[in-house]
């Protein structure tokens, strides 16, 4: 059983695909949606003369308000209990097809016999009259089999050859003329508000502003909104929570290390997928907004001519754009393009966006090394970043993505009003993909790295953790780059995390003796706790609200700065010197997408694939550029 | 006249004479409702100069240049 939704304002375009369904012999059930839509346009339906046409049962429904699905249902259950066998095909597409087609039947009937078991031999027969290049593949026909010919040849040198044309002008012609039967339209056709909202909104002058402004104001809405929530997770997880089950374990008398565990793998682990949840939630909105309302579709067009000379389409520029954010939502925000090879590209590109957790790297380090120029050097990586994903995006292009360019043609839908059942029925679903599918991935990965700073047992500095061993390993690999420390190799490999955590990492390492975890000493106050915990979110939700009516509430660099941080510069400056924070900087922007967005890639594109693709070239390509960096300089005379 | 799609300016209207392409371009466009004998109107040609937006049937349609390039017109008189 298949229910057909077809869009009642475009009827004559849709029922040409319900005309293909039909010709799988498969009962169906149409629901002729936006029904309210197509009456305000004035269209009167005779729907009865539909039915008997179609030989299938058609119910108006109003999907967004959820009109007529009870009517729907209840028309697939009297189908489904049909006990008697339909009218096997009610389209007839003409005496010259319809006798070409029983031939064919026939003929793969008593040559292919296995074939006619497997698939509805009418549809076989009908994809083998158009040539049907993919069904021709499948069933190993080539169409030049005697018999095959014999059937065909009429028809051939009627039409020149083109029997596809033959079929969709078929298709069209039984559509159009149902459409005449059972649709009575409104003589005038009024100039109406799409076309008018259009010749503003992608005019010569203003397509591009308005583009640029729907993007600034997308972004900044994402990501204002999101984040005072994120923020109030991260308190209550690193707060309370880790409190309350300190405090539990002790008293339950477990060892000090599964307190650890506990507390610094488990509900920072968890706590870490939870962070994620506002920004996805608010990124979704957005995008099924832009979707909802039709105006993605006009982005696209906007941006396509740009975006094509990359590779890309004009739609992928939006996952970029959020990838400046964060990378996480970007990923899923592939999900707008419909071409997989398109999604897969822009995929692996948006990594080279450079997302907020790594301006925190990037302001440490300008802090440092270059203070008089630090604006001047933090637009040199942004735009290092832009620069190497036109590269990449032209390099890949020519690559693993040789071969034909999936196609731009699709529709402009009207604006409409997008519901809000709609927006939060999205929102919704991908927050929950994001925490089962990804959420998973990330918190077995934390707790792996929990292990790998504390193992061996009894470890009693980073250095001789696993962790500390790893970033000797790496050492002498990064040393051509100008950053040769395990320091540096230990904090690149914690960043793989999230590259926020570098910072935290060199903090830790590099200050190691100052902070002692230090144990409440008696019972946490639980009520006053989960006060401050409704009280934080309260002001949160105040924060987001404020901020969306504030022009400029992204916080500023300097708020960047974390806690401890003034600590950690002068050890940083002993470290590294200017040239070698310039490569560290660069290898840092590029070197692989953090682990939570590789679990978006695999929930996303179902494997690790394309994300051991994106992490292979980025690694390479981070190791070519910041030696490019460091070496170049040295040569320069920029080094010591 | 005969010319292709790509060529008419905004304004314009063109009947279909022949799609020029093969494979899923072709397919894609049939599916589209670009058929042989169907009137498209370019509406207009986005800021950069592609893609192009047309009406076919009733329903605005968007299409590079280089797709448009494949379907054959005869330039009406509007």
């Amino acid at each position: 059983m298949v229910i057909n939704v077809v869009d009642a304002t475009n009827l004559e375009r849709n029922l040409y695909f319900t005309f293909q369904l039909l010709e799988l012999g498969v009962p169906v059930v149409v629901a002729l949606n936006m029904y309210d839509e197509a009456r305000a346009k004035g269209f009167t339906f005779n729907l009865a003369v539909v039915e008997r046409a179609l030989g299938a049962r058609v119910v108006p429904t109003v999907s967004t308000r959820g009109e007529g699905m009870d009517a729907l249902m209840e028309a697939v259950m009297e189908e489904a209990a049909r006990p008697e066998r339909r009218a096997p095909h009610p389209q007839f597409y003409g005496a010259d097809i319809e006798s070409a087609a029983a031939r064919i039947e026939q003929f793969i009937a008593v040559a292919r016999p296995e074939l006619a078991e497997r698939y509805p031999l009418r549809w076989l027969a009908l994809k083998i009259l158009e040539g049907d290049g993919l069904v021709m593949a499948e069933t190993r026909i080539t169409g030049d089999e005697p018999p095959l010919r014999d059937a065909l040849s009429h028809l051939m040198s009627a039409h020149q050859g083109d029997l596809a044309s033959l079929m969709a002008d078929a298709r069209y012609a039984l559509s159009a003329g149902l459409v005449r039967e059972a649709l009575a339209r409104p003589a005038v056709s009024r100039m109406e508000l799409t076309q008018r909202i259009d010749n503003i909104v992608l005019s010569r002058a203003l397509g591009i502003p308005i583009f640029f402004a729907a993007m600034w104001l997308m972004f900044k809405l994402t990501f204002d909104v999101s984040a005072p929530f994120i923020d109030w997770i991260d308190q209550v997880a690193a707060g309370p929570l880790t409190r309350w089950t300190q405090w539990g374990m002790g008293a339950a008398g477990a060892p000090d290390w599964l307190v650890s565990l506990m507390a610094d793998g488990v509900i920072g682990g968890v706590g870490f997928v939870l962070v994620f949840v506002p920004v996805i939630a608010a990124m979704m909105f957005f995008i099924t907004l832009l979707e909802g309302s039709g105006y993605m579709a006009r982005a696209a067009f906007v941006m396509d001519r740009a975006m094509h000379s990359m590779g890309l389409h004009g739609k992928s520029f939006i996952p970029m754009l959020i990838g400046f954010g964060c990378n996480v939502p970007a990923i899923y925000a592939t999900r707008t393009l419909e071409n997989t090879r398109d999604r897969v590209l822009t995929a692996l590109l948006t990594p080279l966006m450079s997302c907020s957790a790594r301006l925190p790297v990037y302001v440490l380090f300008i802090g440092v090394f270059f203070q008089e120029s630090a604006g001047t050097v933090l637009w040199f990586i942004y735009l290092l970043g832009i620069l190497l994903a036109v590269v990449m995006g032209a390099l890949l292009k020519n690559t693993l993505f040789r071969g034909e360019q999936p196609l731009f043609i699709m529709e402009l839908p009207p604006y409409r009003l997008p519901t809000l059942r709609n927006l939060t029925i999205h929102t919704w679903e991908k927050v929950k993909h994001f925490v089962v599918k990804a959420g998973t991935v990330i918190f077995a990965a934390s707790i792996v790295v929990w292990f790998l700073l504390n193992l061996p047992w009894g470890v009693g500095s980073v250095k001789e953790s696993y962790l500390g061993r790893a970033g000797q390993f790496i050492a002498p690999v990064t040393a051509p780059l100008g950053f040769g420390s395990w320091e540096a190799g230990s904090a690149l490999i914690t960043g793989l995390i999230a590259k926020e955590v570098i910072v935290g990492t060199l903090g830790e390492i590099y200050a190691l003796s100052g902070e002692g975890a230090a144990k409440p000493a008696g019972p946490p106050d639980f009520a006053g706790d989960i006060k401050q915990i409704g009280v934080s979110f309260a002001a949160a939700a105040r924060d987001a609200a404020d901020n969306v009516f504030s022009t400029f509430g992204v916080a500023a660099i300097s708020a960047q700065e974390e806690e401890g941080m003034e600590g950690l510069k002068p050890l940083i400056r002993a470290g590294f010197t200017p040239l070698s924070a310039l490569a560290f900087m660069a290898f840092v922007l590029i070197y692989m997408p953090c682990l939570v967005t590789a679990a978006a890639f695999k929930s996303e594109f179902g494997s690790f694939k394309w994300f051991a693709v994106a992490a292979g070239y980025e690694l390479t390509l981070a190791w070519l550029v910041a030696f490019a960096v460091y070496q170049g300089g040295t040569l320069l005379g920029y080094g010591g | 006249m005969g010319t292709t799609l790509a060529n008419l300016l905004p304004g314009e209207r063109g009947k279909v004479t022949k799609i020029t392409a093969r494979g899923t371009l072709r397919r894609r466009l049939m599916d589209m409702g670009v058929i042989t004998g169907e009137t498209a109107l370019v509406e207009r040609v986005a800021p950069l100069g592609d893609p192009m937006k047309i009406t076919v049937k009733n329903y605005c349609l968007s299409l590079r240049k280089s797709e448009a390039e494949h379907i054959a017109v005869e330039r009406l008189r509007s």
